[in-house]
């Protein structure tokens, strides 16, 4: 499916936060928004998923949903979101729980997730007995199990270390490249956009605007071989170079905007 | 500092200018009284501010209490030397345990001296509840188990021969409390102290159906002391009840007169006395003129009712057996007790 | 310089659990205050040994008169504390969830806590009689506000992020309430079950002051009514045992109900 959003802006009070964002994700492509801290990129994706309402524009969802979609517009989250009271398994049960299914389809759906983000023998655990890698795993399991047509990614790596992060962005790389599922992922991260995204578009600071959108015209599976090291390079020093200025300002301004 | 000092230098000089006269040159004896603001301690109050106790050499502070229950124990916890007030089975528990001594006598209920009233609801006045006698069988409020209302009720019940059992007392506690109660209804009747009851009665909440005084006289409050204070300061303790039967002469003599009618006699000093019990307990003089106890201007007691006191509470399991109501009572402070029980 | 081994200086600060450490202590004191009544130290009138309060719980229990002063205190207690429980979760969830609710509640609540409630008995005596009715509402009134506080405070506290998850799964709000904000308001609930239940104890005194012939809170009333310290004394343990009782009642609760913690 394709989401669109047509001229959104938003201000808390005084603050715009974004303006005149016009942008297209297209089917089946992971699009990276990349931005600063407080460029108004988590606010953007919240007015795509709904959870926020813009104070001008709209977004409009185009095409028709994979009948086995429950949960069209799906979220994955940066603090992962789960019910501690609930087990891995019923975190994400209580995706599906008020859909109708029969116990049997439920039961499936909960299996398939967990096999596919490895969490099988991790059902019954309570978040608490996880780590966090395997906290966003069970976010991100939550989000399969409804068969999402469009997934938005609100910087799900950030809250781990480095070492976990890259281990999991690969497993996201690999199960995201089997479905191809229309994403937008949202990070301040270079080299998690540059590893992930099909399309980076780099967003200003307050108000957010689109200040570029480079596309990486390489596929995901060869970009960490030899031969397309000097691409990437250029890549992430042509992104460097546009988010730089954006980032060395934001760094001194962090605590004012939270 | 410097009241004192002067106070001490003018001893010194009266000392000296009436020279070998006066014994009494020492300093005077410190003391004091725990009472409630009740017309009931009027003695104490008489007493204190016509300078009886002083003129005996003693100097006899006033600590006030807000509850009867609170006096014995402060006796007892050597708050205060001595202590005012009804006799309850909650004294009687302390004093059994060797902690008070009875010496003189407080109110006593009289034919005629209106204060405590037998009441009903007006609903239960409709239902036939029209005397005290009617009780049996009723639920009526009172304060606390083993009040000076408790005590009433059984002597109703004595007299016109009916089980205390078969009553079902309600402790409410508190005079609101009885008081709500009454004029919802909840219960059929209450005994209830005399401005309470004219005033239940006057604004139609219920009926008084007679007075504690004239159904059943009895020995209602006493004036006590440790037997320690007995024991190594009698005389303190003989002064200062010869300055309390002064105050209870001249309250007697003011208030408890009647002619041969029964009708009140307005008696020596009334007004002056009144104002200075109203004062006292801090009420306007027409109030406290509706509710003056009767006070044996000699401070003796009804020694066999204190008796039949502690058999009751006794029977109703409220005051331990050890009890001796012997023991409760030193007879040798005040001549001509009555109603003394032989052996 | 010289070899010197590091000393270890990081001692204490960490508390552990000492087992019988407690009842030791309360056994040593015990035995001290039945000694200081014996040898004549302490006057049994301002407090009686430890084996005269035992005695009169023993007699309080011949006389048949224990299970019975209890059982009326413990339909009081049930009754009172259920029935501010109850309206004092739908308030405070009322609060919790709606601004509105909130706006009219809080100053409400406020003004109204701080009521010391056994000042209203002789209206709670006119308007519900002395019977069952204004003790249970006595009791009740005691564990609303302190409801009402607690349940709300505790929604408040429910992750905001977790609410929109289940938002973005688009779950209805009932489930929204029944799923995410019960079950994550449910500790700070329990908390103030705790709380509620102490002051439900504490008003079971002040209900049975209300014309109680039988009961703990009449018991203890009575006692110190006639100035016997001993009964005094053995209604208070009673209390205080009934506390324990509710108390780790509530512990084992929570710990069923917040395993996940």
């Amino acid at each position: 499916m394709e989401l669109v959003c047509e001229g959104i802006a938003h201000r808390y009070g005084a603050l715009d936060v974004l303006a005149g964002i016009d942008l297209a994700v297209q089917p089946g492509e992971c699009l990276a928004l990349l931005g600063p801290s407080g460029c108004g990129k988590s606010t953007l994706l919240g007015i795509m998923g709904g959870l926020l309402a813009p104070s001008s524009g709209r977004v409009v969802l185009r095409g028709e949903a994979p009948a086995s979609s429950l949960n069209p517009i799906t979220y994955v989250f940066q603090d992962f979101a789960l019910l501690p009271w609930r087990t891995v398994a019923g975190n994400v049960a209580l995706a599906l729980e008020h859909r109708g299914l029969s116990k049997t389809e439920m039961d499936a759906r909960v299996a398939d997730a967990l096999a596919r983000t490895s969490l099988t023998e991790f059902r019954d655990a309570f978040p608490k007995q996880l780590s966090g890698g395997m906290r966003q795993r069970v976010g991100i399991a939550r989000a399969l199990s409804v068969d999402p047509a469009v997934l938005l990614l609100d910087e799900p790596l950030s809250a781990l270390d480095a070492q976990t992060r890259d281990l999991l962005m690969e497993d996201f790389l690999k199960l995201w490249l089997a479905s191809r599922t229309t994403s937008v992922y949202v990070t301040h991260n270079l080299q998690e956009a540059l590893r992930l995204a099909d399309r980076i578009c780099v967003l200003s600071r307050r108000p957010g605007r689109i200040k570029e959108i480079v596309a990486l015209d390489l596929p995901q599976a060869s970009r960490g071989s030899p031969d397309a090291a000097r691409r990437m390079a250029e890549w992430a020093e042509h992104l460097w170079h546009l988010i730089r200025d954006e980032a060395a300002v934001a760094e001194r301004e962090v605590a004012n905007v939270r | 500092m410097f009241p004192i000092s002067r106070r001490a230098a003018l001893a010194g000089l009266g000392a000296s200018l009436a020279a070998p006269a006066i014994v009494n040159a020492q300093a005077p004896a410190k003391t004091s009284v725990g009472v409630l603001r009740l017309s009931s301690s009027g003695p104490v109050f008489v007493a204190a501010e016509r300078g009886y106790w002083r003129d005996l050499g003693l100097d006899v502070e006033l600590k006030y209490f807000t509850a009867a229950q609170q006096v014995p124990v402060a006796v007892t916890s050597n708050d205060a030397e001595f202590g005012v007030t009804g006799l309850t089975a909650a004294f009687y528990n302390l004093a059994g345990r060797g902690a008070l001594k009875i010496v003189a006598s407080q109110a006593r209920d009289e034919k005629g001296f209106p204060l405590t009233a037998y009441m009903a609801t007006n609903a239960a006045y409709e239902r036939g509840l029209r005397s005290p006698k009617d009780y049996a069988g009723k639920r009526i409020g009172i304060t606390t188990t083993g009040s000076t209302f408790h005590y009433m009720l059984g002597l109703i019940a004595r007299k016109y021969n009916f089980d205390i059992n078969g009553v079902t007392l309600v402790p409410l506690q508190t005079l609101p409390n009885m008081q709500a109660a009454f004029k919802g209804g909840q219960i059929d009747g209450i005994l209830a102290p005399v401005t309470l009851a004219r005033a239940l009665e006057a604004d139609g909440s219920g009926k008084i159906l007679a007075w504690a005084g004239d159904e059943t006289p009895w020995q209602l409050g006493a004036l006590f002391t440790s037997p320690r204070a007995i024991d190594t300061r009698r005389n303190v303790v003989e002064r200062f009840i010869a300055g309390y039967v002064r105050g209870a002469a001249d309250f007697h003599a003011a208030f408890n007169l009647r002619d041969a009618a029964g009708k009140e006699i307005y008696g020596t000093n009334y007004a002056e006395t009144l104002s200075l019990v109203a004062r006292a307990v801090q009420q306007p003089t027409e109030l406290v003129a509706q509710g003056l106890p009767y006070i044996d201007p000699q401070g003796r007691l009804d020694v066999g009712d204190i008796y039949a006191q502690v058999a009751f509470w006794q029977q109703a399991n409220l005051v331990t057996r050890e009890v001796n109501a012997r023991d409760v009572i030193d007879l040798s402070f005040v001549r001509g007790h009555m109603n003394v029980p032989r052996g | 310089m010289s070899d010197r081994p590091v000393e270890f200086r990081g001692l204490g600060f960490a508390p552990q659990p000492v087992r019988y450490a407690a009842l030791a202590a309360f056994a040593v004191l015990l035995a001290i205050w039945e000694y200081a009544g014996r040898a004549g130290l302490v006057s049994p009138i301002f407090l009686p040994p430890p084996s005269t309060i035992a005695k009169a719980l023993a007699d309080l229990w011949a006389q048949g008169l224990l299970l019975r002063h209890l059982s009326e205190s413990a339909y009081r207690l049930v009754f009172g504390w259920g029935l501010g429980t109850f309206v004092g979760l739908a308030a405070g969830f009322a609060m919790g969830i709606w601004s509105v609710s909130r706006a009219i509640g809080v100053p409400f609540v406020s003004a109204l806590f701080p009521i010391p409630k056994i000042s209203l008995l002789p209206l709670l005596i006119l308007w519900l009689g002395i019977g069952e009715a204004s003790k249970v509402a006595t009791i009740a009134l005691g564990v609303f506000f302190p409801t009402v506080i607690a349940t709300y405070a505790a929604i408040d506290a429910v992750p905001r992020n977790l609410i929109r998850m289940g938002q973005s799964f688009g779950l209805p709000t009932s489930d929204v309430l029944r799923k995410i904000v019960l079950p994550g308001a449910l500790p700070g609930i329990l908390a103030g079950f705790r709380i509620s239940s102490s002051i439900a104890l504490i008003l079971l005194v002040s209900a049975e002051m209300i014309g109680a012939q039988y009961g703990i809170g009449a018991f203890v009333l009575q006692a110190g009514n006639l100035m016997l310290t001993d009964q005094l004394l053995a209604g208070v343990v009673i209390l205080s045992i009934l506390g324990l009782a509710i108390g780790t009642g509530l512990g084992q609760l929570e710990k069923r109900l917040l395993r996940w913690r």
